[in-house]
């Protein structure tokens, strides 16, 4: 099965937000409740990007590849990189995968690869 | 509203200090004590941001009123990530406004090098956003790192540029005995040499060691009080005469133009605003400069030079000591170190230092406003004061 990285769209003004607030940052107006969950695309391209060498000690690689990608719904997500040589403005899709193992713990986000 | 004057000021060196978090944060308070010939306060503020986390002590005011046998006077703790330093500021400076308080004394104290760098940095890591940016490994180094890309691509800041932020620093720390790095650098050293790879690596491209501010403990403390009270003292007059406060997302990704920092545009303009000066009668001022980037870029948000020019006016010169616009003549972040919580008020001491002409070999000549940026998170919380030398 597909994962997905879930946006909140509200339904009095129809906004898409991410990640959650509790209230709509557009119209200010809604109850808690009032949202949609929508999936976010997939698809988009590489803002900027840095090359982290020395990650958080749960990381066992040397490096971690860190970018903020402009999605096709004009969203913005930050998200790692599995990209041999990232450029800013190239084009990327997205896949939901483990990004941290913490304390027993496994925390699913969007990994770019080069579209 | 009444007017707020700084009475008396201490500081410890931001090094590593192998004593007990308490008595660092105690020490700069018996100093500001002994500063200004008072030895009652009527409230204590301690900013601090992991000493629950890292030093297992939580109830830290409650810890350091009593340290100082100041009981028993109000203590509240103050945690507002790395600007709760000028958080606390804020809040002597509201107290004794109000007329709530006549003699405040704020504290800024971290000890960080309790833990090792990892730790430290995951520490300061928790403060971005859990869902979209923690889980992904995203550290402050990381965030200014892609700041930093995004910045050069704009604007044509090149890493000569950054490394001349941290040469200045470097520089101007030489003549600080309080501060963390005595260590004079040059730009050939760090980036043309052959051994610059090796001593300059990536911290997180393009961010290189040397664009990053040292792990620091260390604690200061400034005395707010009223004129009257100020004026018995003796000591030269400084009033803290703007305060200014914003914030931004939380997510770094989620801004409309991820260039800006509008946090530190709008907690400037705030600032002045109150103090009824312009951003051009500035003498000396301490930025953040947790990340060299920063230090060019607040430069530019707060109104000293036009956005897309800071990386121009520190190239000709103009904000280092003897310049226009001296910009961190006590070393910044960069060389001074960053003991999180303690740093907004040890910027606080440095101008203060500078507008009573008590600043030695760093002393910029005629000082008589004084201004601090104190950087939150990556941007989301910042406070900015300003200081005005009175007669
Ligand atoms: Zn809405």
């Amino acid at each position: 099965m597909e994962y997905n990285i879930y946006a909140y769209k509200c339904k009095r003004c129809g906004h898409v937000q991410y990640p959650y607030r509790t209230i709509c940052r557009n119209c200010h107006e809604n109850d808690h409740n009032e949202f949609d969950i929508v999936p976010l695309p997939k698809k988009g391209k590489l803002l900027t990007y840095t090359i982290l060498y020395n990650p958080p000690s749960d990381y066992e690689t040397p490096t971690i590849s860190l970018g903020i990608v402009e999605l096709e719904d004009g969203n913005r997500i930050t998200g790692q990189l599995k990209i041999d040589k990232p450029k800013t403005g190239m084009a990327v899709v997205g896949r939901v995968e483990i990004v941290r193992n913490e304390s027993y713990n496994e925390y699913r986000g969007m990994v770019f690869y080069k579209a | 509203m009444r007017e707020v004057f700084v009475a008396g000021i201490g500081i410890t060196s931001f090094t590593r200090l192998e004593y007990p978090l308490v008595e660092i944060a105690a020490y700069p308070g018996l100093m500001a004590l002994r500063d200004c010939g008072l030895n009652k306060i009527d409230q204590l503020y301690v900013a601090n941001m992991g000493a629950g986390r890292v030093n297992h002590q939580t109830g830290l005011a409650s810890a350091v009123v009593d340290n100082l046998s100041l009981t028993p006077a109000g203590a509240d703790g103050i945690e507002n990530g790395p600007a709760s330093g000028a958080s606390a500021i804020k809040q002597g400076f509201m107290a004794v406004a109000s007329g709530l308080h006549d003699v405040v004394m704020v504290i800024g104290a971290e000890r960080m090098r309790e833990v090792n760098n990892l730790e430290a940095t995951d520490f300061v890591a928790t403060l971005t956003h859990p869902m979209a940016e923690y889980i992904y490994g995203v550290t402050l180094p990381s965030l200014a790192g892609m700041f930093t890309r995004l910045y050069m691509e704009k604007y044509g800041v090149t890493s000569r540029h950054l490394a001349m932020v941290a040469v200045k620093n470097h520089q101007h720390a030489m003549d600080n005995f309080y501060a963390h790095i005595h260590e004079p650098i040059t730009i050939e050293g760090i980036l043309d040499s052959p051994e610059a790879s090796t001593n300059n690596p990536y911290v997180a491209d393009p961010l290189r060691f040397y664009d990053c501010c040292p792990v620091s403990d260390g604690a200061a403390c400034l005395i707010l009080t009223t004129a009257d009270i100020a004026r018995k003292t003796g000591k030269p007059l400084v009033r803290l005469a703007g305060v200014g406060q914003a914030t931004d997302t939380h997510s770094v990704a989620d801004r409309k133009e991820p260039t800006d920092l509008l946090a530190v545009r709008e907690a400037a303009r705030k600032s002045f605003e109150m103090a009824g000066v312009k951003p051009s009668d500035v003498s000396v001022a301490e930025l953040h400069d947790a990340f060299t980037i920063l230090e060019i870029v607040e430069s530019e948000e707060v109104g000293f030079f036009p956005k897309g020019q800071g990386h121009i006016a520190l190239a000709e010169g103009a904000t280092k000591l003897g310049g226009k616009l001296p910009i961190n003549p006590s070393g910044g972040l960069k060389a001074k170190g960053h003991p999180v919580g303690a740093t907004g008020v040890g910027q606080a001491h440095e101008i203060v230092l500078q507008l009573r002409g008590e600043a030695g070999k760093r002393q910029v000549k005629n000082a008589k406003v004084g201004f601090t940026c104190n950087f939150g998170g990556f941007g989301n919380n910042v406070v900015c004061l300003t200081f005005v030398k009175e007669k």
